[in-house]
């Protein structure tokens, strides 16, 4: 195949210089292969692509979802410089802050970091960090220095969400280990979120939120308690609110104990609780457990007895010192406690008499006998009821078992029930089948200050008033007289200093005349009168010494109001 | 038409361009100026150096130039950022001045220099002279050229990262990088660009003088 | 070079400044320093020397010197410090700075950079000013590479004006730290312009027509 060499075909070389013979061999066909001439310096633009687009894709692959969080105000929210941040790590930024359609709320957009995305979930929480000053303390100061921060706590919902409205306030107690229990209280006392709970003084846990109870009569507050010291809370453990100052006072009115958990309570309300020793032996209470909340911790540490007998009196006089919760004592020990106090009539004599309901707490009674005998007395107080009716009756009738309305505190007015032997009482009829049983009460001591005086006044009365009445009486007739004698001697005597003592003695004269009218005269208050109000004197005054006979031998009484033989125990656990 | 006569714009002398092989520079026999050069594949050097200084020139803008953290806050900044900052500082006038040596010029001079390599190379492949515009564009090049002021900036970031140093934490990002790849760059697309070259090849704005062989100075014309 | 040659306006020809084409005046102009017509081929209007050189130098430069008094006399930069009062310096005062922080080449930099680049600019320009105008230069040579190098390290005297944007750009660390510029800032920014544009308007051909060795236009 002999190709014609076109003009401008590429001239190769020719195996021969032309003008041989036929036979010599074809030309061959040399393509000249178009070489494309790309110099070394396209790698310089090449490589600045490559470099911007890795770049470029691994900014787009490290960039995260986007999100908008709505806030009331975007206060200390700066767009391109505040961040996310979990547990310290930031894990994205603000990247614009706007408005809503209608201006209500502050839009905040964020990107948030590919690798901590999926945080981003359905209940995730976000909030503000910023110094806040609380009753626990100052939180958050580190924003001052670093400028505010919004928090995020992740939720444990496992569906992805966008946008979100974010908190006020720091959400409570994030990703601490406690438990939750439910308190109810009748009243909130001083307890706000954030009031601290404390065992035995030591601050474990805050209250998180409250809320008013469905009735409306109630608060429920879920209480968060830090572990370890949520293993304390056992099903008996008695809640208490110790806001302030708890300040007992004794069952005979004197102030017997002042407490203070701490400064913290004292402003901000405080919740403390303890396990009672009669109820130490029951179980870890579980999660969400429902409480009551007591106002002291008397009232919560008090155990409620096992058993109670619940009785009656019935009083002549007025129980206005007497009060729901005072104690009923036994020759000074306190037994039990009054529960009610109302009245009743008895139709047929229209005679109105204060009933007081109380409870014997036999338990608390055979606690103060000693162990051996303890039983004992358990025994016949505690099972049968009938036994123990037999016994009561035995204390009535054979020992004057009696119950008397007693003073505690001549400086509050208190009031209280006790029970005492006195053989001499006179014999009542007590009706021992009604329930509640009535006991049979003696004439109690309130108006002992009223027959005191009465006493004072009858010794008053005994004193020779009268006589002394009559030599007053007596006196002064003769001074009359001796003054009209005087009259007669002074008329004869020097007649220019005569008128004047004269005068003189006219003035002393009506004087006389005066007094003497005033006391034995027609106008004066009957001798009568005069010696009944003589007789009252008498009577205020012999009272009175046997109040002061009394004073002398007990001094103390003054204070502690008259009692008994033994001095008394109080109510104190 | 290859132009062997040339008025140096130093001193004025009135002299001959001999002719050069690639690589070679000549200069004024008087006072030194360098008169012309002839690159090897000047117009594909300098297109693929301009590609990729604008590729980093985006990338410089765009990305934060270094980041400063102390006690836990942090700040960044692009190059525009510090005529914003001017700007919001009320050193309006200040502000446009950083923006114009530092983005502006720099920018334009990119663009522009890219449109006329790339006019220029799809004209010469085709044979076809330069079209008359360019040559607005190519003049526009050199005081662009001139007023971009790509490393006096990037001297005076590191003065500032210095400073900065010395009370907060601070790490250079990509961006300070990249303009120091522009700050090789600029220099290496200028020694590439033969702007006589260009020149020699644009069509004029009015006829030449027909058919007298360079040497004898073509008349100028007057119009308005 | 055997021929010591002719400078293009005694040649009667004007060298675009553009395109560099070596081109006759047009017709009925001739080579004055009001302009020979436009060159042909880029259309740029054709002088022999940049007009009103010499003038528009002078006042680029008075007007540089009258800037660069306030430029160093009001504080460039404010720092704000938690806990202390603010504090001002001018571009001397920032020099001080670096330089008692230790870092005394920053200090040389700024110091060259910011100080002796634009003083020396408008001593140098001055200088050349003065000379070309008195027509009498015997070292041409010398001052030609005042010139070149004036044109090439000008520039630089902008660093300072960047050191400041950057700074203040970053430094905004409220209420910890925070910078902000001062006034004498763009007295500076004014001074760096107005000198690189006086480089720029100066005719460095002027120096050569002042030089003996060839003829001048006026």
């Amino acid at each position: 195949m002999t190709e014609d060499p076109s003009p401008n075909a590429p001239r190769g070389t020719p195996a021969d210089a032309g003008g041989r013979g036929n036979d010599h061999p074809p030309h061959a066909t040399l393509v000249r292969r178009k070489r494309v001439h790309v110099s070394a310096v396209w790698v310089i633009p090449a490589l600045a692509v490559v470099v911007a687009l890795g770049i470029a894709i691994q900014r787009i692959l490290a960039e995260g979802p986007t999100i908008t969080i709505s806030f009331a105000t975007a206060e200390g929210i700066q767009a391109g410089k505040t961040v996310l941040k979990y547990r310290d790590v930031t894990i994205g930024q603000v990247t614009g802050v706007g408005f809503n359609k209608d201006y209500s709320q502050v839009v905040v957009t964020a990107r948030v970091r590919r690798s901590e995305a999926d945080l981003i979930v359905k209940d995730t929480q976000f909030w503000v960090e910023s110094p806040r000053f609380s009753l626990k303390g100052v939180s958050g100061l580190d924003t001052l220095l670093s400028g505010d921060y919004i928090g995020v706590e992740p939720g444990t919902s496992h569906e992805s969400q966008r946008h979100f409205k974010g908190l006020d306030e720091p959400p409570p107690i994030t990703g601490q280990k406690g438990r939750r229990f439910t308190l109810q209280a009748k009243d909130l006392g001083s307890l706000e979120i954030g009031s601290l709970i404390y065992y035995k003084s030591l601050p474990v846990g805050e209250v998180e939120k409250y809320s008013v109870a469905s009735d409306g009569r109630s608060f429920k507050i879920t209480a968060f308690i830090k572990s370890p010291y949520d293993q304390y809370v056992h099903t008996e453990t008695r809640f208490w609110n110790a806001s302030g100052l708890d300040i007992s006072v004794g069952k005979n009115g004197s102030i017997v104990d002042v407490r203070m958990v701490s400064l913290a309570a004292l402003l901000a309300g405080g919740v403390s609780f303890e396990t009672p020793d009669f109820a130490s032996e029951t179980p870890v209470a579980p999660t969400d457990f429902g409480f009551k909340l007591y106002s002291t911790r008397e009232a919560a540490m008090k155990q409620p007895p096992a058993h109670t007998r619940h009785f009656v009196l019935s009083f002549d006089q007025p129980v206005r010192g007497l009060s729901v919760g005072a104690p009923v004592t036994l020759m000074g020990l306190a037994v039990g406690e009054v529960t009610r106090i109302g009245f009743t009539y008895n139709p047929k004599t229209l005679a109105v008499h204060p009933l007081v309901y109380f409870n014997f707490y036999p338990e608390e009674a055979a606690m103060r006998f000693p162990s051996e005998e303890q039983a004992a007395v358990r025994r016949n107080t505690e099972q049968d009821a009938q036994r123990q009716i037999t016994m009561l009756r035995r204390l009535v009738e054979e020992r004057g078992l009696r119950a008397r309305l007693r003073t505690a505190s001549l400086l509050t007015g208190q009031q209280y029930i006790s029970f005492e032997f006195d053989p001499q009482a006179p014999k009542v009829k007590v009706d021992w089948t009604r329930n509640p049983l009535e006991l049979p009460v003696a004439p109690g001591e309130i108006e002992d200050l009223e027959t005191k005086l009465e006493s004072i006044l009858g010794k008053i009365d005994r004193m020779p008033i009268t006589e002394i009445g009559e030599r007053i009486s007596i006196a002064l007739r003769t001074l009359n007289g001796t003054l009209s004698e005087a009259q007669h001697l002074l008329r004869d005597a020097d007649t220019s200093s005569v008128p004047r003592v004269n005068k003189a003695l006219d003035d002393v004269d009506r004087a006389l005349d005066n007094a003497n009218a005033t006391l034995l005269g027609k106008g004066a208050p009957d001798q009568e009168a005069l010696r009944q109000a003589l007789e009252e004197l008498a009577n205020t005054a012999r009272s009175l010494r046997a109040l002061t006979d009394y004073l002398e031998r007990h001094p103390e009484a003054l204070i502690r109001g008259r009692v008994s033989e033994h001095s008394s125990a109080g109510g104190r656990q | 038409m290859t132009q062997t006569l040339i008025a140096c714009p130093g001193c004025d002398l009135l002299q001959r361009l001999p002719p050069l092989a690639p690589g070679e520079r000549t200069r004024c026999a008087r006072c030194g100026h360098l008169l012309a050069k002839r690159v090897v594949n000047s117009l594909d050097r300098c297109l693929a150096l301009t590609i990729a200084a604008a590729v980093l020139f985006l990338l410089a803008n765009v990305s934060p130039l270094m980041g400063l953290s102390v006690v836990g806050r942090t700040a960044s900044t692009t190059i525009i950022g510090g005529a914003v900052t001017m700007w919001r500082h009320d050193e309006r006038i200040t502000a446009a001045v950083v923006a114009f040596c530092a983005v502006l010029a720099p920018a334009a001079f990119l663009i522009a220099l890219l449109t006329v390599l790339v006019t220029e190379r799809r004209a010469s492949s085709r044979g076809l002279p330069t079209p008359r515009w360019i040559g607005e564009i190519l003049r526009w090049t050199r005081y662009l050229h001139a007023w971009s002021l790509l490393e006096v900036m990037l001297l005076g970031m590191m003065v500032a990262l210095v400073k900065i140093a010395e009370v907060a934490q601070v790490s250079a990002d990509v961006g300070i990088f990249s303009v120091a790849a522009l700050t090789l760059l600029f220099p290496a697309i200028m020694a590439h660009f033969d702007p006589l070259e260009i020149w020699q090849r644009i069509e004029w704005t009015s006829a030449p003088a027909a058919g007298k062989p360079i040497g004898a100075a073509p008349g100028a014309v007057t119009h308005e | 070079m055997s021929n010591p040659g002719s400078s293009a306006a005694t040649a009667g020809v004007i060298g675009c400044e553009v395109c560099s084409l070596v081109c006759r005046p047009a017709p009925g102009a001739g080579i004055t320093l009001q302009g020979g017509g436009f060159c042909p081929r880029c259309g740029e209007a054709l002088h022999s020397r940049r007009p009103g050189s010499i003038q528009t130098t002078w006042s680029l430069v008075i007007a540089a010197a009258i800037c660069y008094l306030p430029a160093n006399a009001l504080p460039v930069l404010t720092r704000t410090q938690l806990g202390s009062a603010p504090e001002s310096d001018t571009i001397l005062g920032g020099v001080m700075v670096l330089y008692r922080s230790g870092s005394w080449p920053l200090a040389l930099i700024v110091l060259i950079a910011s100080v002796m680049i634009p003083l020396g600019k408008l001593l140098a320009l001055g200088y050349l000013l003065v000379k070309v105008q008195h027509g009498r230069i015997s070292g041409p040579h010398e001052q030609t590479r005042l010139y070149r190098l004036m044109e090439l390290i000008g520039r630089w005297s902008m660093l300072d004006v960047f050191v400041d944007a950057y700074s203040v750009a970053l430094l905004q660390l409220q209420p910890l730290m925070s910078v902000t510029p001062g006034p004498g800032i763009v007295f500076f920014a004014a001074v760096v312009i107005l000198t690189m544009l006086a480089v720029e308007y100066f005719d460095p051909r002027l120096i050569w027509d002042a030089s003996n060795e060839v003829g001048s236009v006026t």
